[in-house]
């Protein structure tokens, strides 16, 4: 692009070289920086190590360090058993009660205890990695990355099916295929639809609903406050017009608020469709 | 014109097209479950749940619209 460099060059900002759109945004002739290609904003620049074909980068480590983050929550929180808790610790205890009672429970029935630990554990390091894309100096939400949702639903497929076998036998796939309740002529229609939505539709929707959403966040936040911080910087070298970074700014942050909300609610939402999936295998009448 | 763009515009009308129903339906959900919580305030829990199940539901066609415009 023509402007390449542009800040870099400049020599006043040295971290701006580390924004991937200050490189290759052209603040003479454009509204907004938009990137060559949207895949640099997600992808790690420089391995720090390697262990044999195992690559240690950012991604690597700020996905052990949220594990650590949300082990750390738990462990601290409830650690141990006080008459008056400290207002951290009441946050937690909260949040576990609400996972156990108003998902686990309420969703699956009284057996939703067994799954409780499960659904803690995603909806903890899933809310961890949500919000790791809207705190300052990591700015990047790792479950933006396909692998972790991927790995996610895959264990919630395996959970269903493995629980809808031992619990209904082989009645668990007849009853999806052959449904009893609908008029004959239409069963295998139905039986197909069904089929092709329970097996494949559900643990896939189930990742990119997740993916999906952050990655959009992501992108949203790095192009508007990336572009307000860029333009608002060029003023000296264009002039007013770019002073249309102050707009892309404050846009950005309205929906740095917006992100906070998507944040919680992907993470409840990918729980809670967790845990109909398995009650869905655990009670496949309703 | 060259052949990428005319391949992004086209994915971009396509995932423009796909995020119309689920629009229409998140509206339609989300809607319902309005009425229902003004009309039963004591379910609200309850409705506010199955809302964004439906929601979550709802969705899923407006996503694999998302990311077949990156696939594209």
């Amino acid at each position: 692009m023509g402007g390449g460099g542009c800040l870099a060059g400049q020599g006043k900002e040295p971290r701006l070289d580390r924004l991937i759109l200050a490189s290759e945004c052209d603040v003479k002739n454009e509204l907004i920086c938009a990137p060559a290609n949207v895949n640099d904003l997600f992808v790690a620049h420089g391995d720090w190590f390697h262990i044999g074909d195992f690559a240690f980068n950012r991604t690597t480590f700020l996905i052990l360090l949220a594990a650590v983050v949300s082990i750390a929550l738990l462990y601290f929180g409830l650690r141990r058993e006080r008459l008056v808790p400290t207002k951290f610790e009441t946050a937690i205890e909260g949040l576990v009660t609400f996972v156990r009672k108003d998902v686990a429970v309420d969703i699956i029935g009284p057996e939703g205890v067994r799954y409780a630990p499960y659904l803690l554990a995603l909806f903890i390091f899933i809310l961890v990695g949500n919000l790791f894309g809207i705190t300052p100096l990591i700015n990047y939400p790792i479950t933006s990355r396909m692998a972790l949702p991927v790995f996610m639903s895959i264990i919630t497929y395996l959970i269903f099916v493995v629980v809808g076998f031992a619990k209904n036998g082989f009645h668990f796939v007849s009853d999806i295929v052959w449904p009893k309740s609908v008029p004959i002529g239409l069963r295998p229609l139905v039986g197909l639809i069904e089929f092709v939505s329970t097996f494949f539709l559900r643990p896939l929707t189930l990742a990119v609903r997740l993916f999906a959403n952050l990655v959009a966040g992501h992108l949203m936040l790095t192009l508007l406050l990336g572009s307000g911080v860029i333009f608002v910087l060029a003023v000296p070298e264009v002039g007013l017009k770019s002073l249309v970074g102050v707009a892309w700014f404050g846009f950005g942050l309205g929906i740095y608020l917006f992100e906070m909300v998507v944040a919680v609610l992907q993470a409840y939402i990918f729980t809670l469709l967790s845990a109909v999936y398995i009650q869905l295998s655990v009670h496949p009448q309703h | 014109m060259e052949l990428e763009v005319i391949k992004g515009a086209i994915a971009l009308i396509g995932y423009g097209l796909g995020a119309v129903g689920p629009g229409i339906g998140i509206g339609i959900v989300v809607g319902n479950a309005i009425t229902a919580m003004a009309r039963q305030p004591e379910m609200a829990g309850q409705v506010r749940t199955t809302m964004f199940l439906g929601i979550a539901f709802t969705e899923a066609l407006a996503l694999i619209g998302f990311v077949l415009f990156f696939i594209a």
